[in-house]
């Protein structure tokens, strides 16, 4: 198929590397979300009362029928597991040491994306419940790490 | 004016691990030989615009459009490039040609994935910065997020899944271009090597290089330039919110609407009748198995069972991924939908060699951006005009 042998001595390639930078900002639904995270220590959404859906984490639009959305509500720090996967890898591509457990966690209508812990990776099912475990207020900075993790109740 | 358009050329050159000789425009560059030929066409005289469909990301250079004339003739010319799948491309392509503005459209689409030396990193990029990126998951707990979600709904087991690994990298035996056929007998799969339970390192596609040129002619140019043009007779596609958090686990709704769409236009109204084989997205095997039910050839209770009896075999009620598959051939990221419409156009001509199927008339084919994307296309190509 390559019909062309390139003793190793031959450039064959160049190395190219690109750095990327970036900022991302919050908006308007997500300041508020995570202030509500950082500084009460509490998960909010936004219903649509046309649609009666709750999103998780809160928006200020419905990307159902594109209504403004302004009904912020608390939901309950408890969820279900909706799906789960067990990480054997880290992003790197090596093996991790121990496995760690990935959950979809339902809140409202919709839900979020953490780790789940103090449980065997074997015993987790989907529909169990668990409960969001939040760092002390003096360390949380307000992003999605001031959750460290979703433990079952 | 005539409505139909046809695919009267494809060109492919791969499909490999590597390809340490050529640059990604030498690829395309012969891809495009192949396919002008097999279309009989002069590209700088006959073919009046082309598309290419690639990601900046995944090429090494931003702004990459800038990249795509000179290898396809292109140079000067009506040109533009979709950061879409191959299957948006060759939407696009047909579209402009119904539009009656144009008669002769290309299409490319590469895979130089060997080139790529932080493939993880750019799928992580893919992810929600401020939701999820923090969290610093290897990118395919995706993959096992909706696969585990899909084996509770469907009573599908990891084996299952391993079954159609060994079906598609089993039909790539009879593909010569294919990067990973493997016999039956040699795909004793270990089932203790996840990457994220229950997704196992073997369920997943590993990538290739190889480049796609496909072109297409508005129904009376086909009839006059080539001997067996393969009519598209249905196109849809769709996407689901991008949100992991708002998405519905264990269904692939955005594949079931764009397959609505191009069924109402081929006026299929029962697939399992009006098909005869598929080429779908296999870049995780389970997405396979998802896939047949969204497209309406199973639902949860019958998946299991179709899978174990071996329907999905070549010589089953519904031939899938007979070319092997990205599992099989090798994943070619955005251009994997045009790798099956490849296929597609061999089996519907007739050409397809040893793993020629028996008289097919009718095919689907389905690809998705892949991992964190709800973002899919269908196209419907017969080899009956009418
Ligand atoms: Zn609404």
């Amino acid at each position: 198929m390559y019909p062309f042998h390139h003793p190793f001595d031959r450039p064959v390639h160049y190395e190219g590397l690109f750095p990327v930078t970036n900022r991302y900002t919050y908006g308007i639904a997500s300041e508020k979300f995570f202030r509500a995270l950082k500084e009460e220590g509490i998960i909010l959404g936004t219903h649509c009362p046309h649609c009666d859906k709750l999103y998780v984490p809160g928006t200020i639009f419905c990307e159902t029928c594109l209504s403004e959305l302004e009904d912020w509500r608390a939901v309950d720090n408890v969820g279900r597991v909706d799906t789960f996967t067990v990480l054997y890898k880290n992003l790197d591509g090596t093996y991790r040491t121990e496995p760690e457990i990935v959950a979809f966690i339902r809140l409202g209508d919709g839900g979020l994306v953490h780790r789940l812990a103090e449980i065997d990776p074997k015993s987790v099912l989907i529909g169990m419940q668990v409960a969001a475990v939040f760092k002390p207020p003096e360390e949380r900075t307000g992003n999605i790490l001031d959750i460290r993790y979703f433990k079952p109740v | 004016m005539n409505k139909d358009v046809a695919i009267v050329g494809v060109g492919w050159e791969g499909f490999h691990p590597t390809s340490v000789d050529y640059s990604y425009k030498e690829l395309i560059y012969q891809a495009a030989n192949k396919a002008y030929h097999d279309a009989n066409v002069d590209p700088r005289k006959d073919i009046e615009s082309f598309i290419s469909v690639a990601e900046d990301f995944f090429e090494g250079t931003s702004i990459f459009d800038e990249y795509t004339p000179d290898q396809l003739g292109a140079v000067l010319k009506p040109m533009h490039t979709i950061s879409g799948e191959a299957l948006h491309g060759l939407i696009s392509a047909y579209l402009m040609i119904r539009s009656g503005l144009f008669k002769i459209v290309a299409i490319e689409a590469h895979s130089k994935a060997s080139n790529i030396k932080s493939i993880t990193e750019v799928t992580r990029y893919a992810l929600d910065p401020i939701l999820q990126r923090p969290l610093n998951f290897h990118p395919d707990f995706v993959a096992g997020l909706e696969m585990q979600r899909f084996l509770h709904q469907s009573q599908c087991s990891i084996s299952d899944c391993s079954m159609i690994v060994q079906k598609n990298r089993y039909n790539a035996l009879s593909n010569p271009s294919a990067a990973y056929p493997m016999s039956l007998a040699e795909t004793k799969l270990s089932e203790d090597d996840f990457l994220a339970y229950p997704l196992l390192e073997s369920h997943i596609a590993k990538p290739v290089d190889g480049a796609i040129v496909i072109v297409l002619a508005n129904g009376d140019v086909a009839k006059d330039i080539s001997s067996q043009p393969i009519w598209i007779k249905g196109v849809g596609w769709c996407n689901d919110s991008y949100a992991l958090e708002y998405r519905n686990w264990g269904e692939l709704s955005y594949v079931q609407k764009a397959a609505k769409m191009a069924y109402s236009q081929s006026q299929i109204t029962n697939p399992i009748e009006g098909i005869d084989f598929a080429e779908i997205d296999d870049s995780y095997a389970y997405r396979e198995a998802m896939t047949l039910i969204a497209l309406g050839f199973a639902d949860n209770t019958t998946i299991r069972g179709l899978i174990r009896e071996g329907a999905f075999y070549p010589d089953g009620k519904l031939p899938v991924n007979v070319s092997g598959g990205s599992l099989g051939v090798g994943y070619l990221f955005d251009a994997s939908g045009a790798q099956k419409t490849v296929e597609a156009v061999l089996q519907l001509r007739g050409i397809a060699g040893a793993r020629q199927l028996s008289q097919p008339s009718t095919a689907i084919v389905e690809s998705w951006r892949g991992v964190p994307t709800t973002s899919s296309a269908v196209v419907i190509l017969s080899n009956q005009r009418e």
